[in-house]
């Protein structure tokens, strides 16, 4: 496998997972890619007009540009959340989506954004892509681990309270708004750190990174791989990034018929867009599920669903 | 509302409540209207500290709105509410949580997919360390988050130990029968360390056994946590044998309040419940 496919499958996993973010807190929120945009700004500019070196540009220097992006993301995602984060459900998916609309015409249309044309030969600190892997699988682990944490506490404790049930959460002291925008910049961190790396991993930024394509992709990935654990958002990012490649080079295989290579080469948004509408007939919980995870990891979890199994059930008594 | 210029001296006056702590809830001029619908009209009383208060009155009376408005979920059109002395109309929800009202709902309102565990450690929020340090301590696991965890899974643990709910603690809630859930909704509350505890309904399909322990259970609760409790409840004889003071509503309005004997016998509470069977 190439390396660059396997960058773009990371990448594509922590985008994933800052979709997710929010979801913990039941909001379904597709600014991400507008984060990323952002973020990826952040480090072009930065690295072309101010960072300027002769040789290899330096890794702490990304560092410092990944860091900057993921604290203006966290900025910008508090000043936007507290007022869009008021409304619910598909509202708030619209919203979102405005906004990374929003942000993408102001970057054809600044001059620091390069317009239309973006912003070329972003400095590379590595003499090879393959190294950018030392960057991002640590970073990867690095958000997993941070959610698998946050999964565990106080914090990710009311997430999952408010979107179970944000009536009931707000009636145990649970304040609905600071949890719901906390969760928000989480997500809009990581989207802008993700997009700084991105910048230096491309080369080149322009206004066709964090449209309105990459939310629906995004929320593909997590749909998809599922979203009740956060392992389902990194595996189904990496599995739908790897797919077009597999089938591009399936349709090289000889003997295919001229029409089917064809829309195996091109036809990837069908294909998505099919897969999800199977899934959520087939898998509506996703490719991966904590039962799944359970089943193949744990023993604790085991016991649990053992005991459930066993208990009566009595359907009047449940709400949904 | 906090007092503004437009009043007279005198409703300043009239609406200054010394800081006391005997009152722990008091219920003023409460109103609130849905279009065209009068749910709650001018209800007015006082729960006083270590009270069984019982909230009772015919099907669409009013009632779990009136709890609804004590905790903040809708708010008033009209009227005021002081917790020990203190107003706080208008609060959200949360803010009235942490300070010290916590309920349970007539139509249960568990965390259905999470654990017993889980939603009894959910409400033990304000107890914690939090804020955004209390983010960074706890996925680090530095302290105090450690021992702040532990604690938490011990109280909640020992809560449900209290309802008869401990073996089952990593069941999901919804899985639980409808008695089952009714105690973990009132374990769930408990876990907040409230003075004051609404339960909306707590015996409403349970059978006559589980009933009869309930009026004990709710009596241990009182005592054991030393709280306040106003309950709803349709099953007479139980409202009877444990309440201390009850409070009568019909068509949104209080038509008697008193002890248990004297309502019981009050000719517009049997107007009332004879013209809600005719
Ligand atoms: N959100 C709402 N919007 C409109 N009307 C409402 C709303 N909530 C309650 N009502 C109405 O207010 C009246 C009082 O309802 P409430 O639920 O408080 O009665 P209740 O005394 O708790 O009755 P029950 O014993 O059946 O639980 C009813 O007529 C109800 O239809
Ligand atoms: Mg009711």
């Amino acid at each position: 496998m190439n390396s660059f496919l396997l960058i773009s499958m990371i990448l594509a996993a922590m985008l994933a997972l800052s979709l997710y973010l929010p979801l913990m807190a039941g909001q379904l929120s597709l600014a991400s890619p507008g984060f990323y945009a952002l973020g990826g700004y952040i480090a072009a500019v930065m690295s072309t007009k101010y960072f300027v070196v002769t040789g290899p540009f330096p890794v702490l220097y990304l560092l410092a540009e990944m860091a900057a992006a993921g604290a203006a993301c966290g900025v910008l995602a508090l000043v936007v959340g507290i007022p869009a984060l008021r409304l619910r459900g598909i509202y708030l998916a619209l919203a979102t989506i405005a906004f990374v609309e929003i942000l993408r015409v102001l970057s054809l249309n600044l001059e620091i954004t390069g317009g239309a044309v973006g912003i070329f030969g972003i400095p590379q600190p590595f003499s090879d892509r393959g190294s950018y892997l030392w960057i991002a699988i640590p970073l990867l682990l690095l958000s997993m681990g941070f959610i698998y944490r946050l999964e565990r506490i106080r914090t990710g404790r009311a997430f999952a309270a408010i979107r179970e049930d944000e009536l009931a959460a707000a009636a145990m002291g649970i304040s609905p708004t600071f949890n719901k925008v906390l969760a928000f910049m989480l997500g809009a961190i990581l989207a802008g750190v993700v997009g700084a790396l991105s910048a230096h991993v491309l080369n080149t930024w322009n206004a066709r990174q964090g449209t309105f394509d990459s939310s629906i992709n995004y929320l593909a990935y997590v749909l998809i791989g599922g979203s009740r654990t956060f392992v389902g958002p990194v595996v189904g990012g990496m599995a739908l990034t790897a797919l077009p490649e597999l089938l591009r080079a399936l349709a090289d295989v000889g003997g295919l018929p001229v029409w089917l290579a064809e829309f195996l080469r091109n036809g990837r948004l069908i294909i998505f867009g099919v897969l999800i509408a199977l899934g959520t007939v087939f898998f509506p919980q996703g490719m991966v599920t904590p039962e799944l995870l359970a089943r193949l990891f744990g023993r604790r979890l085991r016991r649990a669903e053992q005991v459930a199994s066993t208990q009566p059930v009595d359907h009047g008594a449940q709400r949904r | 509302m906090p007092p503004t210029w437009e009043m007279t001296e005198e409703e300043i006056r009239a609406r200054r409540v010394p800081v006391d702590e005997q009152r722990v809830l008091d219920v003023r001029h409460m109103t609130r209207q849905f279009g065209g619908l009068l749910a709650v009209s001018n209800v007015s009383f006082v729960v006083e500290k270590g009270e069984i208060f019982g909230l009772i009155g015919p099907n669409g009376a009013g009632k779990t709105t009136l709890f609804n408005l004590i905790t903040g979920l809708i708010q008033p059109t009209s009227g005021q509410l002081y917790f020990r002395g203190e107003e706080y109309t208008g609060q959200r929800p949360h803010y009235i949580a942490q300070k010290g009202i916590a309920r349970t709902f007539q139509n249960i309102r568990l965390f259905g997919s999470l654990s017993a565990l889980e939603n009894v450690k959910i409400a033990r929020h304000t107890h914690t360390f939090g804020g955004i340090f209390g983010l960074i301590a706890g996925v680090l696991n530095l302290p105090p988050a450690p021992e702040d965890e532990r604690k938490t899974t011990a109280r909640a643990m020992e809560l449900l130990e209290m309802v008869g709910l401990a073996e089952r603690a990593h069941v999901q809630a919804r899985n639980f029968a409808y008695g089952d859930q009714r105690r973990l909704e009132i374990a769930r509350a408990l876990a907040l360390e409230p003075r004051l505890l609404l339960l909306d309904e707590p015996a409403a399909g349970m059978n006559a056994q589980e009933k009869q322990g309930l009026s004990d259970f709710i009596r241990m609760l009182r005592d054991k946590f030393s709280i306040t409790i106003l309950l709803i409840e349709h099953h007479v004889p139980l409202v009877m044998g444990l309440c201390d003071r009850i409070a009568v509503l019909d068509f949104g309005q209080l038509i008697a309040l008193g002890d248990p004997r004297r309502v019981q016998h009050d000719p517009a509470v049997i107007e009332a419940y004879l013209g809600d069977e005719g």
